[in-house]
């Protein structure tokens, strides 16, 4: 509970303490497709990655629960979220995925963090001067 | 030079070039390798940091037979200027000289085939406990399936040999270059545990730079040992050594 100020209207806000792992991993992934062919859209994307898992770890790995939270498809990126014991399959199957449609294509991992909200700002992106 | 590009891009800090000799055609020799400096006039910014990103030139000589090894005794000058030196055994003899007495600094094992030799813990154990570190490509696992079988599957016999001492590498082609972070997490499907495959792609491979900068600096050392005896017997106490070539 919030302490009240000393004078001012006491804030009532609560303090929520998570001990537990986080559930979910978030990912923020880009797509690189060197030719400029037609770009998959957002079912063909999250398809994209269902096969992904599902040529490296099987039928359990294309089951896995992934969601596309968000994906642009000028620049290809998207915002995966799976769930944290999936983590590694997830990003180890994106690894190693080579080719779309036959096109030669590689996806890079730019964030991953358990907080949706760390996704937001990259610190790799700073120009230090 | 797109290579490096998407190197510096990725976010890696140290790149080498590598030049790959194989002795199986006749007359090879060793050239002397491109000087990073001619491929590029100013090397980009490690990301996040203030850092330049260093590249150095390495040389992996393919041998299938041991009389390739005496190139790497004799003190042929342009082997010298190479930063790292690897070795590509083919045989299960060759790769046992390479652990034990080849003055190299990794030994590269090829995952696309079976291999025709099992690795054997004394050898490898020689070879870490001589700075050594073992080298994997995971390009082929992503290109073809049954290459990825093949790469997973030596990898991980690999790995519970040599108890983790692994750094990684990559090979031609621009899209298949892959992240730090993504190689550090192929390193656990490979049966290291996270802080091992961290050290894979980071402290190891850091290593084996700093392994090839002592091969090319020392020679021997030169040490003082104060004797307990009386003052004008201690200058004659210095040993007979080399001198240590000074680095500039």
């Amino acid at each position: 509970r919030g302490p009240a100020g000393r004078g001012m209207a006491a804030a009532a806000f609560e303090r929520r303490v998570l001990r537990r792992a986080a559930e979910h991993h978030y990912l923020r992934v880009r797509l690189e497709l060197p030719d400029g062919g037609a770009r998959p859209n957002a079912a063909q994307f999250k398809q994209l990655v269902v096969t992904a898992l599902r040529e490296l770890h099987g039928e359990v790995g294309a089951a896995l629960p992934v969601d596309v939270l968000t994906y642009e498809e000028k620049t290809l990126s998207a915002i995966l979220r799976v769930i944290s014991s999936g983590f590694v399959k997830l990003w180890s199957a994106l690894t190693l995925l080579g080719f779309y449609q036959n096109r030669r294509c590689a996806f890079r991992v730019l964030q991953t963090s358990p907080f949706l909200l760390a996704l937001c700002g990259n610190s790799r992106e700073l120009v230090l001067d | 030079q797109n290579v490096l590009a998407v190197c510096f891009s990725v976010g890696y800090s140290a790149v080498a070039l590598n030049h790959v000799i194989d002795f199986k055609e006749k007359k090879q020799e060793i050239i002397k390798p491109v000087s990073p400096s001619e491929l590029f006039p100013s090397l980009p910014i490690v990301q996040g940091t203030s850092k330049r990103i260093k590249v150095l030139t390495r040389l992996t000589l393919v041998v299938s037979d041991p009389s390739h090894c005496n190139l790497l005794r004799s003190t042929s000058a342009n082997i010298r200027l190479y930063d790292i030196i690897a070795v590509f055994p083919k045989t299960e003899k060759l790769f046992h000289i390479a652990c034990t007495t080849l003055d190299v600094d990794l030994v590269c094992i090829n995952v696309t085939e079976k291999l025709p030799f099992y690795f054997r813990r004394p050898p490898v154990n020689m070879a870490i406990d001589r700075g050594v570190y073992f080298e994997l490509l995971y390009t082929p696992a992503i290109k073809d399936s049954t290459m990825r079988r093949y790469t997973i599957s030596n990898a991980i016999s690999l790995m519970q040999i040599c108890k983790g001492k692994v750094s990684s590498q990559s090979k031609n082609k621009p899209l298949e270059l892959r992240g730090p972070y993504d190689v550090a997490n192929l390193g656990l499907l490979f049966g290291l545990s996270e802080g091992e495959a961290k050290a894979a792609v980071s402290t190891n491979c850091r290593a084996a730079m700093l392994h090839g900068e002592t091969r090319k600096s020392a020679c021997g050392v030169v040490y003082t040992v104060k004797k307990p005896r009386k003052a004008e017997e201690e200058e004659t106490a210095v040993p007979a050594c080399k001198k240590a070539k000074t680095q500039v």
